[in-house]
């Protein structure tokens, strides 16, 4: 590929990149306007749409807020777990779960030790912070060899708190990668189900916004372990946080 | 003609079905009993008897007459023959028959008549044998009757029938038309009245429940007589020509249900003889509505209509809660067998109509999304212009709210700190934070391949140290890599001379390069090599042949510029040939 070819590829992926933003921050403008007029179900497909072409964690919180005033208190929930997935600092998603949460009467999803660590930072730091630690460990134990230099006191502590970080940061990648099945339930009295079927036993009737967690999937059924027991569940009654 | 539901006469009909809903009175003991008793017993015990005449028993030849059986019982108890033993000369045509309940003081007794036309070919006395039938599993005997029939005679009066009077004879399958059924007044201006009213032939609805009765003046036979008249509304129900004909009983004075007189008219008095009455047949056509072009929501309305515009009780609504469209239809056609439109399946809407004869519907929003009433679909046939009309309501605009949610909890005396906030957060006046995907990187293949760029990093790294290692065994391989390098090198330099004809250049450039090419045999310096140096790398009989002489003679130049006298100029650019040769057997040896 000559120099010309990446040049041209790279300048049309920089045009591509800033349509995108361009796009997500008018249907943003364009959600905020709809919101103050109290136009709610119009107002939730703009940020939705925004958040499509660009997911950010401001677009996210209003497209919770929008969805908590249409009365959808669960796609409300999602959407502002999804907001503290992309960065789980965001105060106000923080508090409007908690305030969601106090008036659904719904709980938090029960995390793992190492579930709740990934939440220290954002799940893509993780990953990076992985990567270059394992490398840094690795080079500071290899590149002296290299270029022959004697190996001194600070390059081996150097890659010991690589290796340590290494392993700090791939067992909050394991908690990333684990919540990825967690998710919400949509409807008022979702019904779990024995079985993958429309006809199927009902186990138990959900409550709108209450956390489980997919353990497996079937055509357009999620199979979920909630506080109430484990069944089926229409994929457009749950909505998992990273969908 | 309109239809107009409003919420009151829905309420009014609530009402209505709310008391009917409620628990019936109760009948004191005795009385449930004394109800039936009053009741009004249906003679079942007398012995059946029967009549038979002529109707009239004096006609001309070839004039039409009736010959009409009446047995008191029930026509499904008499087994009635399929062939009246008549004479040849009298020729029966068309029959009906037809059974009407006579009251009599304290039991109801049932009749039945049969009634065949019946045509005299010529002039005589016909009479029609006594035969015997099967009634209620007893044998009746029905009496002969003769018939007189002259060859010609002014004055005798014709046969007693009913007339058809019909509002159209080229309808629209479903069109709905009226049917006059007509009694002419008798002698002396009497009328009488009429029941039991029956249409006989097939691919008809009679609609028994718009009948209305009058008597006026008609135009009979063309002319104007008083008549009772019995209309009603009939329906075609088969396409093709129709024919049919009335058949009724005559009832003296009972008129049942309300009446309209104009005019003079006698009613006689006395009890009412039933007599069986028909009428002559008449045809009409009835045409297929078009297939072509029907449109949406046809249910059969016939006629001219139109509505006013549709009405909603409210125009903002939440999810769930119900609201009234009020649809308003007028016509030109008959609006008692109006069909109002069947409600729509909507995604967004649950749509209930109206009980009939209503034509509104309610409407209750699924979902907040829904921005207009679901269009309702519904077109008419108009026999007048012969096409549909498209009537369809079309969809109204609605803000539908959802439920909501509090945005705020009320605030507690309570010393205690909540542990939740108390109202939901503001609007975020940015995006905030953004990310590529809510996918994490993690779970993208991509990425996991981005991993492994430094291994291949590291293991170039491991490929050149051991190429190093190897170069630092074996040093002579690096200098012959220079030592090629900087022939090269001075290979072009020698070429630049020579092509500007700098003999001095070349000669120096010469030396230098056949220096640099035997080096690395040595291995030395090339600049610490002389020409002995250079004849000792040549191959057999070389040294002294002709490389040996370029060699030397190249040398020998390149040592003249020490010299301190100038030398005398040879044309050393000539040797260029040999040059090249010689260099590029050393070059070889490299």
């Amino acid at each position: 590929m000559s120099r010309r070819h990446f040049i041209f590829l790279f300048a049309l992926f920089l045009a591509v990149e800033l349509s995108r933003a361009n796009s997500a921050n008018d249907f943003f403008a364009q959600g905020v306007a709809l919101e103050r007029a109290g136009r709610f179900p119009e107002a939730a497909a703009a940020f939705e749409k925004s958040a499509q072409a660009q997911p950010a964690a401001g677009t996210l919180v209003n497209l919770g807020i929008a969805e908590w005033q249409r009365g959808h208190a669960g796609a409300a929930i999602l959407a502002w777990e999804q907001a503290r997935w992309i960065d789980p600092f965001d105060a106000r998603a923080e508090n409007n779960l908690k305030f969601a949460r106090a008036v659904a009467q719904v709980d938090e999803p029960q995390l793992k030790w190492f579930e709740a660590a990934s939440l220290w930072l954002p799940p893509d730091a993780w990953v990076w912070l992985a990567g270059a630690s394992l490398w840094l460990a690795v080079g500071a134990l290899t590149l002296p060899g290299f270029f022959r230099r004697r190996k001194s006191g600070w390059q081996q502590a150097l890659a010991a708190i690589g290796l340590g970080i290494f392993l700090a940061a791939m067992t909050a990648n394991v908690g990333v990668v684990s919540r990825t099945n967690l998710g919400f339930v949509l409807k008022k009295n979702a019904s779990l189900l024995l079985t993958p079927t429309r006809e199927g036993e009902v186990v138990a009737s959900l409550n709108t916004g209450e956390p489980a967690r997919r353990l497996r999937t079937r055509g357009d059924y999620f199979f979920i372990r909630t506080a109430n027991g484990t069944g089926w569940i229409a994929r457009d009654a749950f909505g998992l946080v990273n969908k | 003609m309109c239809f107009a539901i409003s919420k009151s006469i829905l309420l009014v009909l609530f009402a209505t079905l709310c008391v009917r809903a409620q628990t019936p009175p109760q009948i004191p003991p005795g009385l449930q009993m004394q109800l039936q008793v009053a009741q009004p017993a249906v003679d079942s015990t007398s012995p059946v008897t029967a009549t038979a005449e002529f109707d009239p028993p004096r006609v001309r030849a070839g004039e039409k007459t009736f010959y009409r059986v009446t047995v008191s019982a029930t026509e499904s108890a008499i087994q009635w023959p399929e062939e009246i033993p008549a004479p040849a000369e009298l020729k029966f045509g068309a029959s009906a028959r037809g059974q009407v309940t006579q009251f009599l003081g304290n039991n109801f007794r049932v009749f039945t008549s049969f009634i065949y036309e019946a045509r005299p070919a010529a002039a005589g006395h016909f009479t029609v044998t006594n035969f015997s039938v099967d009634a209620s599993g007893s044998v009746v005997e029905i009496p002969a009757a003769g018939l007189d029939v002259v060859a010609d005679s002014s004055n005798l009066p014709p046969a007693r029938m009913l007339t058809l009077g019909l509002s159209a004879t080229n309808v629209f399958l479903g069109q709905p038309f009226h049917v006059r059924v007509l009694l002419p007044a008798g002698a002396g201006n009497q009328i009488e009245a009429l029941r039991e009213i029956q249409l006989n032939g097939g691919g008809l609805m009679i609609d028994k429940t718009a009948q209305r009765q009058s008597i006026e003046v008609a135009n009979v036979n063309g002319q104007p007589a008083p008549a009772f008249i019995c209309e009603m509304t009939v329906t075609p129900i088969a396409a093709g020509a129709q024919e049919f004909s009335a058949q009724a009983f005559t009832a003296g004075r009972e008129f049942s249900g309300p009446i309209s007189i104009r005019g003079q008219v006698t009613i006689s008095g006395g009890p009412a003889k039933y007599v069986l009455l028909v009428s002559a047949p008449v045809k009409i056509n009835v045409r297929p509505l078009p297939a072509d072009g029907e449109p949406p929501g046809f249910t059969g309305a016939m006629g001219k209509f139109f509505s006013d515009p549709p009405q909603l009780s409210t125009n903002r609504l939440r999810v769930g809660e119900p609201i009234h469209l009020k649809i308003i239809f007028h016509g030109e056609g008959d609006l008692t067998r109006f069909v109002p439109p069947a409600p729509p399946r909507s995604r967004d809407w649950q749509v209930i109509a109206d009980n009939p004869p209503a034509t509104g519907f309610t409407l209750i929003p699924l979902t907040d999304e829904a921005r207009a009433t679901p269009a309702i679909p519904f077109s008419a046939f108009d026999p007048v212009a012969g096409k549909y009309s498209d009537l369809t309501i079309p969809p109204l605009p609605v803000t539908v709210v959802g439920e909501g949610l509090p945005a705020e909890l009320p605030v507690f005396d309570d010393d205690a700190k909540p542990a939740a906030p108390l109202k939901l957060g503001g609007l975020a006046p940015a995006p905030g934070k953004t990310a590529a995907s809510l996918k994490p990187l993690q779970r993208q293949g991509w990425f996991v391949f981005l991993q492994l760029l430094p291994v291949f990093g590291f293991m170039a790294l491991w490929r050149w140290d051991c190429r190093r290692r190897f170069l630092e065994a074996h040093p002579e391989i690096v200098r012959r890599r220079q030592a090629q390098r900087a022939l090269r090198r001075k290979k072009r330099e020698l070429q630049t001379a020579f092509a500007a004809g700098d003999a001095d250049a070349f000669v120096r450039h010469a030396a230098d390069a056949l220096c640099i090419a035997v080096a690395p045999n040595y291995p030395a310096n090339p600049q610490a090599l002389v020409c002995a140096d250079v004849l000792a790398q040549l191959d057999g009989a070389e040294p002294d042949g002709c490389a040996g002489e370029t060699v030397r003679r190249i040398f020998a130049a390149a040592d003249a510029r020490f010299a301190v006298t100038p030398q005398t100029q040879a044309d050393w650019l000539a040797l260029q040939a040999e040059v090249e040769a010689v260099l590029l057997k050393l070059e070889e040896k490299l």
